[in-house]
């Protein structure tokens, strides 16, 4: 009883040590994801969708630094963690396309492979 | 002149197990320095100089500096003793020679413990410069698995680092609100710049380059150890003297009783002598 009491603590505690640096960069993935949908939504005017971007990338880059910055995330770094400072262009975006000096939707669509000339090669595929 | 003997032969049976004793760990205080988190970020040299402070407050520092007043006073006595011997006369001198060898006796002993301190020292320094090696070890192969996330954070450090002002432009003409956050970075980030510019420029910052390459540390830490085990080889050294001292002594002692027992026998043939008619003649002779 007194190991399984004792194992259920050290679980609950690493689950709440991983969370703390976890919630940061979900917070960056769900904020990342609804700039996306922002970028893809047709219901919503040209105007509308550049106000809402703007506030959007401005929430994104302050996700984006405070994860940058955030040396905690270096102790025992989840995988999510790793994997997110693998791709920099995908994971902060906001930095890549200022690095880059392209609007955030093209930085995007150019990262997964949705550029110009291979749309226009789809095209000629599909004749 | 009984009394004498008895102390001599006292003195005599007791030399050799004072030799003995030197080789025995005598029942000295202990020196426990507190192993606290700042100690393994120190580089070696602060290292070095917070233990010794540490162990100047301990007891067996004091108990050092008890012991080499001791000493001291010990080798003062047996110079004045020795100094009174050429003057003094048979029974003196064997009083004054009893009474060095028993301050040589309590040098020795003294001599003994203060060299017991000094290692006990040395190995509790030795014992902490160990731990610290240890621990730079297992945070440089646990630091080799996260080397692959540490070079993909610092390079998105270093990329951010490089485009803060792009934002800032970029942003400068942002209609929406800028957040509290963004605000505060930008002056926290110059204050960071500043004090990190500061430091580089600090003339101790050149100082502690230990401190930041783990490799020379651990070469610091490893010639520290270095040196503590040869004192501790010097020591050991002394102590072989000390036990050569012990038997010179105890010769000493041996030979003092040696001279004791002849005077007896002299005093006992002497009175013999008397015992023998052609050796009183002259009394009887003389009118």
């Amino acid at each position: 009883m007194k190991k399984f009491i004792l194992n259920s603590i050290v679980v609950l505690i690493t689950a709440l040590s991983s969370s703390a640096y976890a919630n940061s960069i979900d917070a960056l993935e769900r904020e990342r994801a609804h700039t996306v949908n922002l970028i893809l939504d047709k219901t919503i005017s040209i105007a509308e969708r550049k106000s809402r971007l703007e506030k959007s990338k401005m929430k994104l880059l302050d996700l984006e630094r405070m994860i940058i910055n955030n040396k905690n995330i270096n102790k025992n770094p989840s995988y999510q963690t790793i994997k997110a400072f693998e791709n920099f262009e995908l994971t902060f975006l906001v930095h890549s396309s200022v690095e880059k000096g392209k609007p955030l939707a093209i930085t995007w669509f150019e990262k997964i492979g949705l550029t110009t000339d291979n749309l226009i090669n789809t095209k000629v595929t599909r004749k | 002149m009984k009394n004498i003997k008895f102390k001599i032969t006292i003195l005599f049976i007791l030399a050799p197990f004072y030799s003995f004793s030197c080789l025995a760990n005598s029942s000295v205080e202990e020196w426990k320095p507190q192993i606290v988190e700042k100690m393994y970020v120190l580089p070696p040299q602060h290292l070095n100089k917070v233990l010794n402070n540490d162990f100047n407050k301990s007891i067996l520092a004091l108990n050092l500096q008890n012991k080499d007043e001791l000493i001291k006073n010990k080798i003062d006595k047996i110079t004045e003793l020795s100094s009174l011997l050429p003057g003094a006369s048979v029974e003196e001198t064997l009083e004054i020679k009893h009474q060095i060898i028993i301050n040589k006796r309590d040098y020795i002993k003294d001599m003994n413990d203060l060299l017991e301190i000094k290692k006990q020292k040395l190995a509790t320094k030795k014992m902490i410069f160990n731990k610290i090696q240890k621990r730079i070890n297992q945070k440089s192969f646990s630091n080799k698995a996260n080397n692959l996330f540490l070079e993909n954070k610092n390079n998105a450090m270093e990329r951010a680092k490089k485009i803060d002002f792009k934002i800032l432009e970029s942003t400068s003409h942002n209609t929406s609100k800028k957040s509290k956050y963004f605000e505060q970075y930008q002056v926290n980030k110059d204050a960071i710049n500043s004090l990190k510019l500061a430091i580089e420029k600090h003339p101790m910052s050149k100082q502690n380059v230990l401190s930041k390459d783990p490799k020379n540390k651990v070469e610091a830490i490893r010639s520290f150890i270095h040196n503590i085990e040869t004192e501790i080889a010097v020591l050991e050294m002394k102590e072989q003297i000390i036990n050569y001292m012990a038997k010179i002594v105890a010769l000493d002692a041996m030979q003092l009783a040696e001279s004791v027992s002849e005077i007896n026998v002299n005093s006992i043939t002497n009175n013999s002598n008397n015992n023998d008619p052609t050796n009183v003649i002259s009394i009887f002779t003389k009118s």
